[in-house]
């Protein structure tokens, strides 16, 4: 008891004055925003004339709009066709790089670079990669004698072109995350299955992967984010083209509210997106929750 | 002794493979940055240029304001990151050291912030921005003018401070033993005396983590300058990149070497400071 009343002589009220700067930031330019985002998507705010209420008219809008809803087709098949690829490709290069034989730290810088440089910089370089006449891969396409294709042009290979791309960026990332967690795994766990004679893929199962929950639980919540907000490789690299097949929504709102100043209506957007993120990482907590325990045991 | 060095050697050229496809989109880049439009074009496919000229560096950089980008990408980083460690470390100390009512439903009401992706409130944080009362031809309202828009205060403000800093710091300074406040108190040290004598000294590893995590981050934005810019005199590299690009051509022989110029900067940093990034991130995903 008397240690609590010790600690309250120390009580300071200075620390409201220390993260004053910081919260009034963040209220500001964080909190508040997503409040008057809810309220703009039932306005018809448009920045030049008085705004009204105008009820769900936007979001009965917005179940009409074609291309909208194939923006959500398209980064779900981005989310889907992204994450899992770049987690697992991230995994590999972890396991391969925790060797203790040689040293691996070139490596590990090497695969990282792509997540330092910026995506516009990169999907620039990958541009060049993809064009039809002077890309690279065109070029080894045609010197081994097959057709050439028309990555990002071709609304067939566009999107899965850009994903290629994108799981390359990825993987530095995912690499240093499970990089950490293998290396948090205690020696002796290998040590005595190999006594017990287990294999090494059974080793691997049977502690590895449990015990890198935590890392692979994490991964994949921001993952789940970033996929979900995909925007700047496709604005620089197709802007959603060719005939809306790698739009994204994302992609759609900065369109509607930057170019068509129709903000109440990208404000819709926002928020459709904003409930499809927030209940997604709901869902990933409710059923994630009980295994990232298990791994922090 | 054997079936260990063919393992070693299975194992080094996987990870040299991984490596090398990983890299091979940088190495073709600094290459070619080499090259001129007509070796790019050709149709024979050369690994190594002719020469290795800076004639496109210097061209690449006659086209458009390059000084003028390269120094507003600098002015925003600089000005950014050093409030962003100012006004992060103050609330990271807070929340760590001091003793105040509500302290810590403050701290974790703020990771809220976390789980915000800054795509989701563009539209709001634009219209703050350019309704910002009192400048750039503003009223009191924040009506009559353009605000913030296409000024070095709108590109900075809303990214100063973010949770994920904060956090960092929380952790750092939650290492430090009891009794180092308490001499301190009997000294008649004051708060901001302590965190600046004892606790800033003490604490570069950090201030380094956040640092340059930030400077990168801030280099290389692209969606918030795009939002809010739209005249050529306030436009960071990132956005400038594009001005290599029409529709109806392509100048690689410009944006190769652009390309390069601006990675450049990031990737210094990167591999100088390696461990205290690589800390940074870890700490955010493993312990977090």
């Amino acid at each position: 008891m008397r240690y609590f009343r010790n600690k309250s002589v120390f009580t300071d009220r200075s620390g409201y004055l220390f993260i004053l700067p910081f919260y009034a930031l963040f209220v500001y330019f964080l909190l508040i925003p997503i409040g008057e985002v809810i309220y703009y998507s039932f306005t018809d705010f448009n920045l030049f004339s008085e705004r009204k209420l105008v009820g769900f008219h936007n979001f009965n809008l917005l179940l009409e709009d074609q291309v909208f809803l194939k923006a959500m087709r398209n980064t779900g098949v981005y989310f889907l066709f992204t994450l899992i690829p770049t987690m697992a490709l991230g995994l590999l290069a972890a396991v391969l790089l925790n060797t203790t034989l040689f040293r691996t730290s070139w490596a590990r810088a090497l695969v990282f670079m792509p997540h330092i440089v910026s995506m516009v910089s990169v999907s620039m370089v990958w541009m060049w990669l993809y064009d039809p006449t002077y890309g690279l891969f065109n070029r080894v396409l045609s010197s081994l004698g097959f057709d050439t294709m028309h990555w990002l042009i071709d609304p067939k290979t566009a999107m899965p072109s850009v994903i290629v791309m994108s799981i390359w960026k990825g993987i530095g990332y995912n690499m240093i995350i499970f990089l950490a967690g293998l290396q948090g795994i205690p020696k002796d766990y290998y040590e005595a299955a190999e006594v017990d004679g287990a294999s090494k893929i059974k080793q691997f199962l049977h502690i590895t992967v449990p015990l890198l929950a935590p890392a692979t639980f994490f991964l994949f919540v921001t993952g789940v984010i970033n996929s979900f907000n995909v925007f700047e490789q496709i604005n620089v690299m197709t802007s959603g083209g060719p005939v809306n097949s790698t739009t994204t929504m994302v992609h759609q709102i900065y369109l509607r509210a930057f170019t068509e100043f129709k903000m109440g209506y990208a404000s819709a957007q926002s928020v459709t997106l904003l409930c499809g993120v927030v209940l997604i990482t709901i869902l990933n907590y409710r059923f994630g929750g009980s295994r990232k325990k298990y791994g922090e045991d | 002794m054997k079936r260990l060095s063919y393992r070693k050697i299975a194992l080094l050229a996987a990870i040299v493979l991984l490596s090398a496809i990983v890299a091979m989109p940088f190495v073709l880049m600094l290459l070619s940055s080499f090259k001129t439009m007509a070796e790019i074009q050709s149709p024979v496919f050369r690994i190594l240029p002719n020469s290795f000229s800076f004639n496109n560096y210097i061209e690449a950089m006659n086209q458009g304001n390059w000084s003028r980008y390269f120094t507003n990408s600098l002015v925003i980083t600089l000005i950014t990151v050093s409030l962003g460690l100012i006004t992060m470390s103050m609330a990271g100390y807070a929340f760590a050291r001091l003793n105040f009512k509500g302290r810590d439903l403050l701290f974790f009401f703020s990771l809220i912030g976390l789980m915000i992706p800054e795509q989701v409130i563009l539209v709001p944080v634009f219209i703050k921005i350019k309704q910002f009362p009192l400048f750039g031809g503003n009223d009191l309202w924040g009506t009559g003018g353009v605000g913030m828009l296409n000024s070095y205060l709108g590109l900075i403000i809303p990214q100063i401070a973010h949770p994920f800093g904060v956090f960092l710091f929380r952790q750092f300074f939650l290492q430090f033993p009891k009794a180092l406040d308490e001499a301190a108190k009997i000294d008649g040290c004051s708060r901001l005396r302590a965190l600046l004598r004892i606790y800033v000294p003490a604490s570069l590893p950090v201030f380094a983590t956040v640092a340059l995590l930030k400077s990168i981050g801030s280099w290389n934005q692209y969606t918030w300058p795009l939002v809010i810019t739209n005249d050529n005199s306030m436009r960071t590299v990132q956005l400038a990149l594009s001005i290599f690009k029409t529709e109806y051509s392509v100048q690689w022989n410009y944006i190769l070497p652009a390309t390069t110029l601006i990675a450049l900067p990031v990737l210094l940093l990167f591999f100088l400071l390696q461990k205290y990034y690589v800390r940074g991130i870890v700490t955010s995903g493993v312990k977090g």
